[in-house]
């Protein structure tokens, strides 16, 4: 989606800005959101590993300094003792491995959504039940979503 | 694109010694077709006349969210102009070879009136006309619902615009070929598992069909932003591109739908008549009842899912790069939780 505002920028956008400094500005929104297409993917893993590693550089810190005496020394001492010895996070999954597990499973319940209506149209009352069942899970998660992601209470362009 | 325009108007006005274009430009919005305003000067014999016009052309396939057809509108808009009072504009003429605009044209007269019909609602500064602009245009609904089809389109060429194999031969058969339509269409709109509440839609309707009605002619897109009004009154109901022969409880369902995407309200108005359904029914006896509303309002979100999705889904799969179908994807959104709520989605607040 983001790819797509790029575009729209660079193909409907810019060709007709004549002023040099709206020019330059989308340019820069073009740089900005390359940037968080480019750091979105890999972000919340980055979090986790600097996160993992940031605890060892305290320990390590403590451990340079060897005896060195004085309040600055104790404060990275305690520093080490305190927040270095924390639990590590575990490290997220790929984003893509992640995405396609989740597409598996979400049209897997598409399937099982055509096979109740199946069963449903063949007069089985337990196929309600299942189809219940698979609506109870994906009403809140699409609501949401929607709430996450909508902007705005009208659609734009229109009267 | 002036100078091909300029030929298609000597078309249209054989009898000019001269004529020109002014003021072409884009007209903002529009969600399907590519329009563009202007005014054609016509100089002849018989003095000078000037004629508000829009070109109203095709975008490029893999772009183009309805495949709908220029001659085919061009026909109904005149039909309609013929054989009603409807509020239309005129439609000069059309231009199916598209090697004169790149794709599909057509012209037609540009009315007058308001398109903005957000001034209709909340604080807009025409709130006091809302009753009676949707008074009117209830009324004119009801002239287009109980218009005589086979005037209107003698050669059946709205039973089945889009070519699906819709067979509008009786209400049950031309139900059962548009829900076999959705459902087969599937595939093609699929491009995300989330895209399930689509196909738990389809499946739900073909399920829980409602007590027939006569099929009519329906506008197939009457929305918030598909009227003029000037006063109290309707001056054009406009976009009749989906136009075809329906269920006219899809057009109240499709306004329930644009009600919510617009953030509008036509549907509470007339206020003194109890609202639009009710003032509908006073007007044609068809004692719809809000139950019937809702399963056309998801029937209708069906209609116009199919394009819609499958125009994003051909964005997503790279197909084209029109930035509108990728915005369409977020706020096409905001109909979710009313979808949700009609198919009685537990966890989806009433």
């Amino acid at each position: 989606m983001l790819e797509g505002v790029l575009i729209s920028i660079s193909t409907d956008i810019l060709p007709n800005v004549v002023n040099p400094k709206a020019a330059a500005s989308a340019q820069m929104m073009q740089s900005i959101i390359q940037g968080i297409r480019q750091l979105l993917p890999v972000y919340d893993q980055y979090l986790a590993e600097e996160h993992n590693q940031m605890m060892g550089v305290l320990r390590d810190v403590a451990g340079a300094i060897g005896d060195t005496s004085g309040a600055a020394a104790d404060r990275i001492r305690e520093r080490a003792a305190t927040l270095g010895q924390g639990d590590e996070v575990p490290i997220p999954i790929g984003r893509d491995v992640l995405m396609a597990a989740h597409r598996e499973l979400g049209f897997a319940l598409q399937e099982s959504m055509i096979d109740l209506d199946e069963l449903q149209r063949a007069g089985d009352s337990a196929a309600d039940a299942g189809l219940e069942t698979i609506r109870e899970h994906v009403g809140p998660r699409i609501m949401r979503d929607v709430q996450t992601f909508l902007v705005g209470d009208a659609l734009l362009g229109r009267g | 694109m002036e100078s091909q325009l300029l030929e298609l108007l000597r078309e249209y006005f054989p009898e000019a010694d001269h004529i020109e274009v002014t003021g072409f430009e884009p007209i903002p919005g529009g969600y399907s077709r590519e329009t563009y305003r202007f005014d054609a000067v016509v100089k002849s014999s018989m003095g000078e006349e000037h004629h508000p016009l829009i070109l109203r052309k095709d975008p490029p396939p893999a772009v183009s969210i309805l495949q709908t057809s220029r001659a085919i509108e061009h026909d109904l808009i005149e039909a309609l102009r013929m054989h009603t009072n409807i509020p239309i504009s005129r439609s000069l003429g059309h231009e199916m070879n598209a090697e004169r605009f790149g794709e599909p044209a057509m012209v037609i007269q540009r009315m007058h009136g308001n398109s903005q019909t957000s001034d209709l609602f909340h604080d807009g500064p025409d709130v006091h006309h809302a009753d009676d602009v949707m008074r009117h245009l209830c009324e004119v609904l009801v002239e287009l619902h109980t218009a005589d089809v086979s005037r209107i389109d003698p050669h059946g060429r709205l039973a089945d615009p889009r070519d699906e194999g819709i067979d509008a031969t009786t209400w049950d058969t031309y139900m059962d070929t548009t829900i076999d339509y959705y459902v087969r269409s599937f595939p093609t709109i699929n491009y995300d598992p989330s895209v399930m509440t689509v196909l738990d839609l389809f499946l739900t309707l073909r399920r829980d069909k409602p007590r027939p009605l006569p099929l009519v002619l329906v506008h197939g897109d009457f929305n918030p932003a598909n009227f003029l009004y000037e006063g109290g009154r309707v001056t054009a109901l406009i976009d009749w591109e989906n136009a075809r022969i329906g269920d006219p409880r899809e057009d109240l369902g499709w306004m329930t739908t644009m009600d919510i995407l617009s953030n509008t309200n036509v549907m509470a108005h007339p206020i003194d008549e109890g609202g639009f359904l009710a003032y509908y029914n006073k007007l044609t006896g068809f004692d719809i009842t809000q139950d019937e509303v809702d399963y056309f309002t998801l029937f209708g979100t069906a209609n116009i899912a199919v394009p819609v999705q499958a125009a994003i889904k051909r964005r997503i799969d790279g197909e084209s790069t029109e930035f509108m179908h990728l915005y369409l994807a977020q706020s096409a959104g905001g109909t979710v939780p009313n979808l949700l709520r009609l198919l009685n989605y537990p966890g989806v607040p009433q």
